[in-house]
């Protein structure tokens, strides 16, 4: 495990393992936040801050951990980071704070935060895990910046709030609801697959 | 040393390390976020009081607890704008408790005459495309509050008999906010000369 290499942990945690797309997980602040581009890319900056330093501080103490205990020690060590980066951008980017709101403490909760800690910084090297938290997150990111755009586009008709489907456009409102936000992500995960399958097939 | 010992210990390690970088973190974002904050209410106060204050208003305020405010009995704060002793108008946050979800937070300024200066949504969870066309970005509707007193409109929505638009799909969200600005606006008729008293001299704010 310990000698995956370096573009191997990249590929896997931006792609091949995408936490969204190929393992479904922390679908709760993917569905709930991705009503607008903007906050896609607030949330999946904040869930990569957050697994960059996680990983990297389990990665530094795991040897110092006895495995029985190692479940809770890992979820005080996230929520620290969760409440260091909830306290900076209430700081330092209080609008965007305000519009993600709740959900920044529930990064917590996320379990690709969780999953990362015990799947992969556990048992790897610091730099290693650093390269998995900072490639897992921006997976995540990528994903919250798709479902968010596809959303903000048929739902608000505009992109990052810039109007772009012309003004005989109407938006289709259930997209910005939340059965909208399962019905994007399926056909996004059909894309995915799809992407996926002709590249296995080309190879 | 017993295992379980050893553990407690270690998780009490962790634990007081993470605490010491908290209490260190909340204490330097303290000052940035009241900051934030303050620059908050700021904007929101500079884009609903009429132009030319020259004291802060953010600071010179007065708090009345009324029912017709909000529903929670909690003190209201009116931020007073003046221009040397003349009062331009209070600005001052009303809550909507019967919107479609959840309560709608109304930060609306008024004029020492009783005129409606101008009316904003400071925080709302109406359906996104439905309830939320009041907010600015969407329609112009708040528009329709301006120069609007207790004499020169009908204050429901005319679905009701009144002067302000609904729209299709959702009534429930202007009509809560229609009643809420006008039960502000005949709160701050009654208790205008309490609302405009300079704040006491000796007392901090």
């Amino acid at each position: 495990m310990s000698e995956t290499s370096t573009r191997q942990v990249i590929v896997d945690g931006f792609w091949n393992n995408n936490s969204i797309f190929v393992q479904l997980l922390g679908m709760c602040p993917t569905l709930a936040v991705t009503t607008s581009v903007e906050n896609g890319i607030g949330m999946g900056l904040a869930t990569t801050f957050v697994l960059l330093g996680s990983n990297t501080v389990i990665a530094m103490i795991r040897n110092l951990i006895p495995s029985d205990v190692r479940i809770p020690a890992y979820i005080i060590v996230i929520a620290a980071f969760v409440t260091i980066i909830d306290l900076s951008m209430n700081a330092y980017v209080h609008d965007l704070h305000k519009v993600l709101g709740i959900f920044i403490p529930l990064i917590v909760v996320n379990c690709v935060i969780l999953g990362r800690a015990e799947a992969f910084a556990s048992k790897n090297t610091v730099i290693a895990s650093a390269i998995d938290g900072i490639f897992t997150g921006l997976g995540f990111t990528l994903a919250l910046i798709i479902l968010g755009g596809v959303r903000e586009v048929l739902g608000a008709g505009t992109f990052l709030g810039i109007s772009v489907m012309g003004s005989a456009f109407q938006p289709s409102l259930v997209f910005v609801l939340p059965p909208g936000a399962f019905i994007a992500l399926g056909f996004i995960l059909v894309g995915v697959r799809w992407i996926n399958q002709k590249r296995d097939a080309g190879t | 040393m017993p295992d379980y010992l050893r553990m407690g210990l270690i998780l009490m390690m962790v634990g007081m390390v993470a605490t010491a970088i908290l209490a260190t973190t909340e204490s330097a974002t303290r000052g940035p976020i009241a900051e934030a904050q303050r620059q908050e209410t700021l904007r929101m106060l500079k884009s609903v009081l009429p132009a030319g204050f020259d004291n802060q208003p953010d600071v010179d305020t007065v708090a009345l607890v009324d029912n017709r405010l909000n529903r929670k009995g909690k003190p209201v704060t009116f931020y007073r704008g003046r221009k040397g002793s003349t009062n331009l108008g209070a600005a001052f946050v009303v809550t909507a408790p019967d919107g479609y979800s959840g309560d709608i937070e109304i930060m609306m300024s008024v004029l020492p005459s009783g005129t409606v200066n101008l009316v904003q949504i400071v925080a709302h969870k109406e359906t996104p495309g439905l309830g939320d066309k009041i907010m600015p970005n969407k329609t112009d509707w708040l528009k329709a509050f301006v120069g609007k007193n207790q004499d020169n409109a009908k204050w429901r929505v005319k679905k009701d008999g009144g002067d302000f638009d609904q729209f299709a799909g959702a009534t429930i969200t202007p009509r809560a906010i229609v009643l809420a600005v006008k039960r502000g606006l005949d709160f701050f008729v009654e208790k205008k000369e309490i609302i405009f008293q300079p704040v006491a001299a000796e007392k901090k704010p």
